[in-house]
C-alpha cells in the first residue's frame, strides 16, 4: 500500500522517517518510520513507554528530534509546521487544564486562543456541550470533573475550531466503560468530516476501531496496517496476541544473546 | 501578536489569582504586613533607652548631669546603690548602659583634671549602642552646659544640620524604602510560580500546542501582575503619606516611571526563573534568594551600600532594588527631578532590557525535560 501511488488524499497527512529522540537516558524513539494517511483514523498502539507520546510531542514540534524527519503535507503538497499550527489540536495524556476555571471559562478561553468568530462558537460550543451532555455543568469547575467528564471536556476544547488534524494521547486512559463509549461515538461523529485523527492508546481493543494501526515499541515500529488485514496477515485473532507474537519475535534473537 | 489572546490569557491568569487564596493572601496580607513591621515595629530612633546609673558623689553636679539624662527623653533612669549593682544591670541585660559618677566628680570638675564619668556599654547588642554613644555624647554636652551655667566655651563650634530630614526621623527613611521591598516581592515571587505551575500542572503543553505566541503568553500573565505591582504602589503610598506623614517633595510621574521600570525588571526576573527552574517550589527559593534579600539587605534600606565591602558595593550595582531605592527616597524626601536621577533610571533600564531579553529568549516553545 503506497501512499504516492494513491489519488491525491484530501486534507493533512504526516510521514514520519527514522525518527530518533533521546530523553535523559533513555532512547525514546529509536528510529520509528510511520506513514499517517490523511482523513484517516490512526491507532498508535503500544505498551507504557513505548514512546507514543514522544512521538506525538515531537509531531506538535513540542520535542526537537535527535535526527529524522517529519514531513507535513496538505492536499498532497509540503507544508511547514507553522502554517498547519493552527489547524492541529491536541489532547495531552497528562491533566492539562486548569482546575480552578469551569467548564464555560475553559471554552471561553480556548475560542480566544484559536479566534474563533461569535457566531461559530456559539453554535460548536452548544452542539459539543448537548453531545458531551456537559450543558448541565457548565460552571462546574474543571477540578471537581469525574475522570471521563473532564477528559470530554479536553477533547470538547480542541473540536472547539473544527481541526484538520486531531492528536489525541491516552484519551480514555481511567475513564469509565460508559464513559469510553460515549467518547468514542463523538470520534466516529468526526472520522465521517475527514480529518487525521491519530489516537495514542494502550487499550488493545480500541485498536480494532481505528482505520489503520501503528504498533509501536521501545521506540520502533512493529508492524502497521488495517486491523483486520493485520491480524489475518498473522494468524491472530486479536491485537493481544498480535503484541504478545510480534513481541516475541522481536526479542527471540536478543534472548540467544543473554 | 493578537491583543485578544493577551486578554484571554491575562483573564485566565485574574482567575488564578482571585481563587488561589495562597496567591491572594500575598498579594493582600504581605503589604500590610511589611509596613507593619518595618514601619511600626522596628524603631531605627532609639528612646526610652533604660541606663543604669551608680551616683557615687551624690553632688549637685553629679544630680544635674543625670537630670539631663531623665529629662532628654532618650534615657529612662534607673539607680542603684553600688557599682557592682549597676553593671549587673547590663550583665543581665536588664539594663542597655551603666553610667558610673566617681565620689569625687564635682571636685574634679573644678580643678584642673576635669570630672569624669564611665559609662559601661553591652557590646554584643551592637544595634543600640552606637545610638546610645550618639545620644550621650550630646548629652553630655548639654550637660556641661548645665553644670557650668556658661556656654561651651570651644574656639571652634561644629553645629550639624540634617538636610531633608532635620529631625533624622528613621521613618521618613524607611516607608519610601519599603515600597522597594513590598513591590520587589509581590512582583518576583508572583512571576516566578506563575509560569512554572503551568509547567507542573501539564497545562503548559496544552497551551504551546494551540496558535498562541509565546511573547503573548508572556504578555498576557505579566499584565495583571504589573496591576498588583502598582496597587501595592499607591497602598504603600497612602500610608507613608497618611499614616506616618512622610513628605513627598519629587514629582509623581518621575516616581511612577521608576516604579514601571522596577516592576518590570522585577517581573522580567521573575519569569525568567521560572521559565528556567520549570518548578514551583525550586522557583520560589531562588525568587526568595535572588530577589527577597538583596532587596532587603543589599539594596541600602537597612545597611549603607558606602559602609559595604568592596565586593557587595560592585555587586549592589547590578541591584535594580539598590536604584529604585534611591528613586524613591530622593523623590519622597528630596524631590529630585527625573533629570537629578538619570543614573539610577539609566542603570534600572538597562537591567531591565538585559532581563527582558534573557527571559524571552528563555521561553521556548518545547517541553524538552
Amino acid at each position: 500500500m503506497n501512499h504516492q501511488n494513491l489519488p491525491h488524499p484530501q486534507g493533512v497527512g504526516i510521514a514520519v522517517q527514522d525518527l530518533k529522540k533521546r530523553l535523559g537516558p533513555n532512547q525514546a524513539l529509536d528510529g520509528v518510520t510511520l506513514n499517517f494517511q490523511a482523513g484517516l483514523m490512526h491507532g498508535l498502539i503500544g505498551p507504557e513507554g513505548a514512546g507514543k507520546t514522544t512521538l506525538l510531542r515531537t509531531l506538535l514540534q513540542l520535542l526537537k528530534p535527535n535526527s529524522g524527519t517529519i514531513l507535513y503535507e496538505d492536499e498532497g503538497k509540503a507544508t511547514p509546521f507553522t502554517d498547519l499550527r493552527p489547524s492541529i489540536a491536541y489532547m495531552p495524556q497528562q491533566q492539562s487544564l486548569y482546575a480552578d476555571l469551569s467548564i464555560g471559562e475553559h471554552l471561553e478561553f480556548f475560542k480566544e486562543l484559536y479566534s474563533i468568530p461569535e457566531a461559530e462558537y456559539q453554535q460548536k460550543s452548544e452542539e459539543l456541550l448537548k453531545i458531551t451532555r456537559l450543558d448541565k455543568f457548565i460552571d462546574r469547575p474543571a477540578g471537581n470533573l469525574s475522570g471521563g467528564m473532564y477528559k470530554k471536556l479536553g477533547l470538547m476544547c480542541s473540536l472547539l475550531r473544527s481541526p484538520r488534524v486531531l492528536l489525541l494521547d491516552e484519551p480514555t486512559n481511567g475513564v469509565d466503560p460508559i464513559s469510553r463509549r460515549e467518547f468514542w461515538d463523538l470520534l466516529y461523529r468526526l472520522a465521517d468530516q475527514k480529518i487525521l485523527i491519530i489516537i495514542a492508546t494502550a487499550y488493545l481493543d480500541e485498536a480494532e476501531r481505528c482505520a489503520q494501526v501503528h504498533l509501536i515499541e521501545s521506540g520502533r515500529t512493529l508492524a502497521e496496517g488495517e486491523p483486520r488485514e493485520l491480524l489475518k496477515l498473522e494468524g491472530v485473532p486479536n491485537f493481544d496476541a498480535l503484541f504478545i507474537a510480534r513481541s516475541k519475535r522481536k526479542e527471540g534473537p536478543h534472548a540467544t544473546h543473554t | 501578536m493578537k491583543i485578544a489572546r493577551i486578554k484571554a490569557i491575562a483573564k485566565k491568569e485574574i482567575f488564578h489569582v482571585v481563587r488561589d487564596p495562597f496567591t491572594l493572601a500575598l498579594a493582600l496580607l504581605l503589604p500590610v504586613m511589611m509596613v507593619t513591621i518595618f514601619g511600626l515595629a522596628i524603631e531605627f530612633n532609639v528612646q526610652n533607652i533604660k541606663i543604669a546609673v551608680y551616683d557615687g558623689d551624690q553632688t549637685q553636679s553629679s544630680r544635674k548631669l543625670i537630670d539631663t539624662l531623665a529629662s532628654s527623653g532618650y534615657f529612662l533612669i534607673d539607680s542603684f546603690p553600688t557599682q557592682f549593682a549597676a553593671i549587673h544591670q547590663v550583665d543581665a541585660e536588664s539594663d542597655r548602659a551603666a553610667l558610673m559618677i566617681e565620689p569625687e566628680f564635682e571636685h574634679h570638675l573644678w580643678s584642673d583634671r576635669g570630672a569624669r564619668a564611665q559609662l559601661v556599654l553591652d557590646g554584643a547588642d551592637n544595634s543600640t549602642v552606637g545610638s546610645v554613644v550618639g545620644y550621650f555624647t550630646a548629652m553630655q554636652d548639654l550637660a556641661t552646659h548645665k553644670i557650668l551655667g556658661s556656654p561651651i566655651t570651644t574656639p571652634v563650634e561644629v553645629k550639624t544640620r540634617f538636610l531633608f530630614n532635620p529631625e533624622l526621623n528613621s521613618r521618613w527613611f524607611v516607608v519610601p524604602g519599603l515600597l522597594v521591598v513590598v513591590v520587589g516581592i509581590l512582583s518576583i515571587l508572583l512571576t516566578s510560580l506563575t509560569v512554572a505551575r503551568e509547567y507542573e500542572n501539564g497545562s503548559m503543553e496544552l497551551l504551546l500546542s494551540t496558535p498562541v505566541e509565546p511573547i503573548e503568553i508572556i504578555l498576557g500573565k505579566l499584565a495583571p501582575y504589573v496591576g498588583l505591582g502598582l496597587s501595592a504602589v499607591v497602598f504603600v503610598y497612602i500610608i507613608a503619606r497618611v499614616f506616618f506623614h512622610v513628605p513627598f517633595l519629587g514629582s509623581h510621574f518621575t516616581l511612577i516611571l521608576g516604579c514601571v521600570l522596577f516592576l518590570s525588571t522585577y517581573l522580567a526576573q521573575g519569569l525568567l526563573i521560572s521559565v528556567t527552574t520549570r518548578k514551583q517550589q525550586v522557583a520560589m527559593q531562588i525568587a526568595m534568594m535572588s530577589g527577597l534579600l538583596p532587596s532587603i539587605l543589599l539594596s541600602g534600606f537597612i545597611f549603607a551600600i558606602e559602609s559595604m565591602p568592596l565586593f557587595f558595593r560592585g555587586l549592589t550595582a547590578a541591584l535594580p532594588a539598590r536604584w529604585f531605592m534611591v528613586i524613591c527616597r530622593d523623590t519622597f524626601l528630596k524631590g529630585s527631578s527625573l533629570y537629578a536621577l538619570r543614573y539610577s533610571f539609566l542603570a534600572l533600564l538597562l537591567i531591565c532590557t538585559v532581563m527582558v531579553v534573557i527571559a524571552s529568549k528563555k521561553f521556548k516553545r518545547d517541553v524538552e525535560p
